[in-house]
């Protein structure tokens, strides 16, 4: 695709400058594989606070929804003749979800990926002695919030405090589901939007529209859209 | 219900008379033989009406069918259309010996309708019977609900779409309703969807609204599974990456369908001044440039690369604050060029009036083009127009028309049953200006310098269509396109598109997707058999008398005029090349057997 972007050319300078850093700190970090380099530089950066996330550009987005398609795909993958391929890309099983409005505007919801983790301080669960992990942790690699399906007990807290919305227990299990794996490192929504709308950047909680919910975007895009004019 | 590769196998049957709502297997040959959308469709409305010739549009045995086509929910680009299917309460024979007589009726409608039905585990949507008061269905996986709609009835289209989803509680529910005009049996009232998007074609809204049905909301979970994932997802890439270039997006992304308001009016081809020209020399105020000013966003179709949709502000008139999608082509010319308007503010007014009172606007813009001309011409006077000074090129006398034909007041009464009945009324002369086909009014397309449209026109089965295909081989391919559900501005737009549409239905239904090349023809003639056994005959394609008798004499292509005999030949090669005969138009016995639409079952 015309619009497949990497991490790297939106954040011109970030890799060769967190190269060397990691370089200089031991070197050992990038050996890790298929993108995990890029997660582990942008925490090493700040003293493993940061993370990545998916960040929406509202004006090029025209609520086509491949995103909900290429995520699924992704994460859903099936399994044809003992071979795991993508998934026929079923959008109630994606992670990001697209909500249209009227007047006219379209909010592609995902994980915002919170430093500050509401969702596993809500996690009743006590840390495992060995991991420290409540049974909502941030993925080591990635940084991704993750559940683990054997310590969690469904209480839904995470969804309850979740700003975006986003997190939503299985309606059979009530294990938390909907939160970005960013794709191993290579998210597929922002490879596959045909309007180049998606970008994996580093977390930064100052950004306008920041982890907020889809109808309070849709309001202050509509008001800057459409003046107000209901 | 068992699925099918590709399928879901269950049609959803709802009848608004018993409030009975049944679940139904489709059976894996319909499927291979009209693969679903406007084919799968036109089975279905003929297997209802089967025994009952004439039967009544408005009355409770026509169906109105909602189809979704096999790509329905999966990402193959371009192809979420949802074909609406019914009996035409807008068409009419010469003669026939049923009073009811009347083609049959496809729309089909972009948007996430059709995918959406599909997830809940339906590939079909088949309403019948009538409602005793105003309802909505409530279609939410398995849970299927007949509710009360009595406090929306009478709201315009872009109100009800705001309060349908606040009453649903979940912006993602996928919705399509009808506005005043389908409520008031408008024979052209169209079903709209979010606010913007149309089922917009021959009477499908007031299908609708003589079932009291005021919208359909439906959410779901599921998806049907693919023959063969492999073929399919290798397929699937290679059309994303087909339409992976600037060359193919470009000119949708930027300008939409807009585009054709200067280009189509150039070649002469525009419907302008009710079809007496077909060059609007002011056609630029309108154009991409002009619009493209207050276009805020572009906003797609399910898994649409192109999103050809504008959506706009006016900022600067009387309309100030007017949200709305447009212009595009078909509203830009129908509610612009052909009423001599060129004040795009004015424009868009009418544009919106006509989508919130869930108007077609092509027929709305041929009705009141034919109104004005009759004005012009001294055929009615003032009175007869309830004191609307209705010239060419007013936008108040326009938005009054618009609102007295969706509610049916005074001189809208008779105006909202179309060009032909108005010169049925109006006489002397004025049915050589009555711009239809079989009751049915043509679209923003002249054909004084394009006669293959004339063809077109005179032989489209829900009555004049511009996308009914200008030769056979374009028939039978758009059939085919309209019953996969994948967007006729992809396929033309991505020369790449059409070639992998086999290969993508082969990933998804498997073998029986080997027989696709014939169910475009096979379609074709099930709707050729089911309007000749309604009555329509050859007398009944032919095109307006304007397209003979007055050249035009406007731009480049003044002198233009199509003659009777180029016409005849044109149409008497078409029947013999369709296998049809040439007076009764009914498709020849080797025809029907060629397309193994024999036996009981099609028996007339």
């Amino acid at each position: 695709m015309a619009h497949k972007e990497t991490l790297q050319t939106h954040q011109p300078g970030l890799s060769r400058r967190a190269f060397m850093k990691t370089v200089a700190v031991g070197g050992g970090i990038l050996v890790l594989g298929q993108g995990w380099d890029v997660f582990s530089v942008a925490r090493a950066q700040e003293g493993g606070a940061e993370y990545t996330m998916i960040l929406v550009d509202y004006s090029k987005c025209t609520g086509c929804r491949t995103c909900e398609t290429a995520c699924s795909s992704y994460n859903h993958p099936q399994e044809v003749g003992g071979e795991r391929m993508p998934g026929l890309g079923n959008p109630y099983l994606s992670n990001i979800k697209l909500y249209p409005y009227n007047p006219d505007a379209d909010v592609a919801a995902v994980c915002a990926m919170c430093p500050d983790n509401p969702c596993i301080e809500a996690c009743p669960v006590e840390p495992d002695p060995a991991t420290g992990y409540r049974a909502l942790y941030r993925h080591p690699e990635t940084g991704a919030v993750t559940s683990d399906p054997e310590r969690c007990i469904g209480c839904e807290s995470c969804a309850d405090v979740c700003r975006v919305g986003v997190i939503t227990p299985n309606p059979e299990n009530s294990r938390p589901e909907r939160m970005c794996t960013l794709c191993d490192g290579d998210p597929q929504c922002v490879a596959m939007c045909p309007f180049g709308a998606l970008t994996h950047v580093t977390v930064d909680t100052s950004r306008d529209l920041y982890a907020l919910k889809p109808d309070q975007v849709a309001e202050q895009l509509i008001g800057q859209w459409y003046g107000g004019v209901e | 219900m068992t699925s099918f590769p590709g399928y879901t196998g269950t049609i959803l049957n709802i009848d608004l008379s018993s409030g009975r709502i049944e679940k139904t297997p489709l059976s894996p040959e319909d499927a291979a033989n009209f693969i679903g959308g406007r084919g799968l469709g036109m089975k279905i409305l003929w297997d209802h009406l089967k025994d009952k010739p004439g039967a009544d549009p408005l009355g409770p045995d026509n169906p109105l069918l909602f189809m979704p086509g096999p790509f329905s929910g999966f990402p193959a680009p371009s192809s979420s259309r949802t074909c609406v299917v019914t009996k035409s309460p807008h068409t009419a024979p010469s003669e026939s010996p049923y009073e009811h007589a009347s083609t049959v009726s496809y729309a089909n409608m972009g948007g996430f309708f059709g995918p959406e039905l599909r997830f809940a585990g339906y590939d079909g949507l088949v309403v019948t019977g009538q409602a005793e008061s105003p309802v909505y269905l409530y279609i939410d996986d398995d849970t299927v609900e007949i509710r009360d709609a009595s406090e929306y009835w009478g709201m315009g289209t872009d109100e009800f779409d705001k309060a349908f989803l606040e009453e649903l509680g979940d912006q993602r529910f996928r919705t399509c309703y009808i506005g005043p005009a389908g409520e008031n049996l408008v024979e052209y009232a169209c079903i709209i969807n979010t606010a913007a998007r149309a089922a917009g074609r021959g009477g499908t809204g007031c299908v609708m609204g003589a079932k009291k049905l005021k919208g359909v909301a439906v959410r779901g979970t599921g998806q049907p599974g693919v023959a063969d994932p492999q073929i399919f997802v290798a397929a699937l890439e290679e059309a994303r990456e087909s339409f992976d270039n600037p060359e193919v997006y470009d000119l949708w992304r930027n300008a939409g369908t807009t585009f054709g308001l200067e280009h189509f009016s150039n070649q002469g081809r525009q419907a302008v001044r009710n079809f007496r020209e077909g060059t609007f020399t002011e056609a630029h105020k309108l154009g991409v440039e002009a619009s493209m000013k207050h276009w805020v966003r572009s906003f797609a179709c399910y898994c649409c690369p192109l999103a050809c949709k504008k959506s706009g502000m006016v900022t600067q008139s009387p309309f100030s604050g007017l949200i709305h999608d447009g212009p595009e082509y078909e509203t830009g010319t129908m509610l612009g060029a052909n009423l001599m308007i060129s004040d795009l503010p004015g424009v868009m007014k009418a544009i919106y009036q006509g989508d919130d009172y869930g108007l077609d606007i092509i027929s709305v813009g041929n009705v009141i083009g034919f109104l004005m001309e009759a004005y012009e011409k001294q055929l009615i006077d003032q009175e007869f127009l309830d004191g609307i000074d209705l010239t060419w090129g007013n936008v108040e006398a326009t938005l009054e028309m618009i609102r007295k034909i969706a509610l049916r007041e005074g001189v809208g009464d008779l105006a909202s049953k179309g060009v032909k009945e108005l010169a049925d009324e109006i006489g002397q002369g004025s049915h050589a200006f009555a711009m239809h086909v079989k009751g049915h009014e043509l679209a923003a397309h002249n054909c004084h310098a394009n006669p293959p449209r004339a063809m077109c026109y005179a032989t489209a089965h829900r009555g004049a269509c511009h996308l009914n295909g200008d030769d056979v081989a374009g028939q039978n391919f758009i059939a085919l396109a309209d019953s996969l559900g994948v967007c006729l501005f992809a396929v033309f737009g991505n020369q790449q598109y059409g070639p992998l549409l086999g290969k993508l239905l082969a990933g998804i239904m498997g073998e029986p997707a080997g027989n696709m090349g014939e169910v475009g023809e096979r379609v074709y003639n099930l709707e050729r058999l089911f309007n000749t056994r309604e009555g329509f005959t050859r007398a009944d394609d032919t095109i307006p008398e304007r397209f003979f008798t007055e050249p035009l004499t406007v731009g480049e292509h003044a002198g233009a005029v199509l003659t009777r005999e180029q016409f005849q030949t044109m149409m008497d090669e078409f029947y013999a090349e369709r296998d049809w005969d040439p007076e009764t138009t009914r498709p020849n016995a080797a025809k029907l057997e060629a397309l193994g639409l024999v036996g009981e079952e099609y028996r007339v």
